[in-house]
């Protein structure tokens, strides 16, 4: 870029916003998200009471130019719903390049769309931000890992859409004596128990040293499955305070990676 | 009891329990030393299912595994949505589910289904028992004197006709031919109906026996969830029935592992409304055709039967005949259709009927029917002019 751009905080370009369209799509259980564009990629947050935090993190090298000026933070709160209906403004159907910028403090995100099969057509959409309230901090420094799961995500996928919606509560077993995976959940009367072993092929790694019993709302779980249908892989780790970090791995035809990143705070015993 | 069932069979139980629960809300199961019996009733008491699989169902059999002194049998109660919970997606359930163990402790409360699925992982769903009684219909389908077998796909495509709101159906049997029907509650807006009727041939079954011709009246729900199963299945359906008021036993089987009984309640047969309305119209229709055909059935008594009979007959000549080539015939029929007793507007209809295929007939037929006139070539608007045929019924 230019001088004439160094004035921006942020200006990033792309061949085609399909797939950034698709991971914002699937992290759009709330209304806003925090856009946070950070010197090793873009960012962007939702929260659901103060429960589950979702991100989708797009490294700079999935982009053509990023630039982001290092002496501010560039953070601001931007509705995400029309973020993405922006990026998908020519169709599913059509790939189109992008363009970022965002100008400074209160100034809109403008957005530059251009189809790839149409010439001499563009779009320039300007997206009003808000002043981004901070972002939850989830993870606890000394709360130490006790387990850690790789896992495909299709398979993944399969198994949570099997689990009866009606439940409410989501166990989840892990032990290092077989069946090492056990998830259970609770209906009206009857009680379902899934038992994975990590020899199964869906487990790609399994570390655990101790049995540990967790239970989540299932209603929370089911958050990450938008994301789950659009990743290969997934990685569970779970610290000793309950937090589960689900992170999940998005690969592109071109090789590079996107990534959607879920906390999910445990439920308490009573 | 404890048994196994191999992937493929999975699927059929599956696909028995999401027709099943079509029926009712409970599911009962009874293990008997060679077979399983599942069954369920309806809350209205006029639908039952029963499925039987033998032993060679089974990959493991074993009915005494829990070594009881009971002789009786073991018989559990458990609810449907917890059975439908267990046999999700049916479609796909054989590519997921390598194997499937049933256990039944007389012991304990729960039954208990473990499918062994693909990945190595094993899915347990301890569900519930509301209830250790076992319930049985009695029936008779070997006695009957009317029994049809038909191809799967035949009763279900005749039923795509019919409408979604409809929820019963008629069937007259007699030794020409198998007419189904919607049937028309005599309560409801008749301007507001759409009467579907559709025949078919001996020819079309694979074996057609009429002991006594008959007229049966079903609920259409149940009709439609044993027709998907015997279809997706891919097994022909038998059809044994007496006459109105006693039970019609539908019956789906491979002849070795399963078999599959659908038991619905007929109705008495609404004799009185059911021809009260096909009067209304007749009388209607003379109103606005000054026809002299029409005017003998509108001075006809509608409690009498051989009339009733009669008029059914001259109704046919409502309906249009839409030839489907290499289908059954498929004859439909709206009750504004005013058309009906000049011969020679009859010789034209069929004429122009054998050129129109329509594709989806329920919906093109009747707007077709209702302004039919104004597309025949015989059609002149001149001859409308002063004379108006059908008057407007209300003022809007």
């Amino acid at each position: 870029m230019d001088e004439g751009t160094s004035q921006y905080y942020f200006t990033a370009s792309m061949d085609s916003g399909k797939t950034l369209c698709s991971l914002l799509k699937a992290i759009q259980f709330q209304e806003t998200a925090v856009f946070c564009a950070l010197p090793e990629g873009l960012k962007l947050t939702v929260e659901e009471g103060k429960c589950v935090q979702a991100s989708a993190y797009v490294p700079s090298d999935n982009f053509t130019e990023y630039h982001v000026r290092d002496d501010v933070d560039v953070m601001f709160k931007i509705s995400i719903a029309v973020l993405a209906e922006c990026l998908n403004i020519f169709g599913s159907g059509e790939e189109s390049s992008l363009k970022m910028y965002y100008r400074g403090e209160g100034s809109p995100l403008l957005l530059v769309l251009q189809p790839q099969s149409v010439n001499n057509v563009m779009t320039d959409c300007e997206i009003a931000t808000q002043t981004a309230d901070s972002v939850l901090e989830l993870r606890d420094e000394d709360a130490e890992e006790v387990a850690k799961l790789v896992l495909k995500a299709p398979a993944f996928l399969g198994l949570l859409a099997d689990l009866e919606r009606s439940c409410e509560v989501f166990e989840l077993n892990l032990s290092p004596e077989h069946p090492n995976v056990s998830i259970v959940t609770y209906g009206m009367q009857d009680r379902s128990c899934i038992d994975m072993p990590k020899s199964s092929d869906m487990v790609q790694s399994f570390s655990c040293e101790s049995p540990v019993t967790l239970r989540y709302q299932l209603q929370h779980i089911r958050t990450i499955m938008k994301a789950l249908a659009i990743s290969t892989k997934v990685v569970l780790r779970c610290s000793s305070n309950g937090l589960m970090l689900l992170q999940l791995k998005l690969e592109k035809e071109d090789q590079r990676q996107m990534f959607s990143e879920f906390y999910i705070v445990p439920l308490l015993d009573d | 009891m404890k048994c196994h069932v191999p992937g493929p069979n999975v699927k059929v139980l599956a696909r028995t329990v999401h027709a099943l629960a079509r029926f009712g809300d409970e599911l009962y199961l009874e293990s008997l030393p060679d077979c399983i019996l599942l069954r369920t009733l309806n809350a209205a008491e006029s639908a039952y299912a029963m499925v039987k699989f033998n032993k060679n169902f089974f990959s493991y059999f074993n009915y005494n595994y829990y070594s009881t002194e009971d002789n009786e049998g073991l018989k559990c109660k458990i609810s449907m949505k917890s059975a439908l919970n267990t046999f999700k997606s049916p479609t796909h359930i054989d590519k997921q589910v390598e194997n499937l163990e049933i256990k039944l402790d007389p012991e304990s409360c729960k039954l208990i289904f473990q499918l062994k699925c693909r990945h190595g992982i094993v899915k347990t769903h301890f569900v519930s028992i509301l209830d250790c009684k076992a319930m049985q219909a009695v029936y008779t389908k070997d006695t009957v004197p009317n029994r049809i077998t038909s191809p799967q796909r035949i009763l279900s495509d005749a039923l795509n006709n019919f409408q979604s709101s409809d929820d019963q159906v008629t069937l007259e049997a007699t030794s020409m031919s198998l007419i189904l029907r919607n049937y028309i509650d005599c309560s409801a807006d008749l301007t507001k109906i759409i009467r579907t009727q559709i025949s078919l041939k001996p020819a079309e079954f694979d074996s057609y026996m009429i002991g006594t011709e008959t007229v049966i009246t079903f609920s259409l729900k149940e009709f439609r969830a044993l027709l998907t199963f015997s279809e997706a299945l891919n097994l022909p359906l038998q059809l044994h029935f007496e006459t109105t008021g006693r039970p019609a036993v539908f019956i789906v089987h491979n002849g070795t592992t399963f078999e599959a009984h659908f038991v619905l309640a007929t109705t008495k047969a609404d004799n009185a409304s059911q021809t009260t309305t096909t009067q209304n119209t007749n009388i209607e229709r003379s109103k606005r055709k000054d026809t002299s055909g029409t005017q003998g059935s509108a001075k006809k008594k509608p409690h009498l039967d051989p009339d009733i009979s009669k008029c059914l007959d001259e109704d046919s000549h409502l309906f249009n005949f839409v030839d489907i080539p290499g289908d059954n015939e498929i004859i439909l029929s709206n009750k504004l259709n005013g058309n009906h007793s000049i011969n020679k507007d009859k010789t034209v209809n069929d004429l122009m009927d054998c050129d129109n295929i329509p594709a989806s007939p329920a919906a093109r037929t009747m707007i077709k029917s209702v302004f039919k006139r104004c597309f025949e070539s015989t059609f002149d608007p001149r001859s409308i002019q002063g004379a108006v045929l059908a008057e407007n019924s209300d003022s809007d």
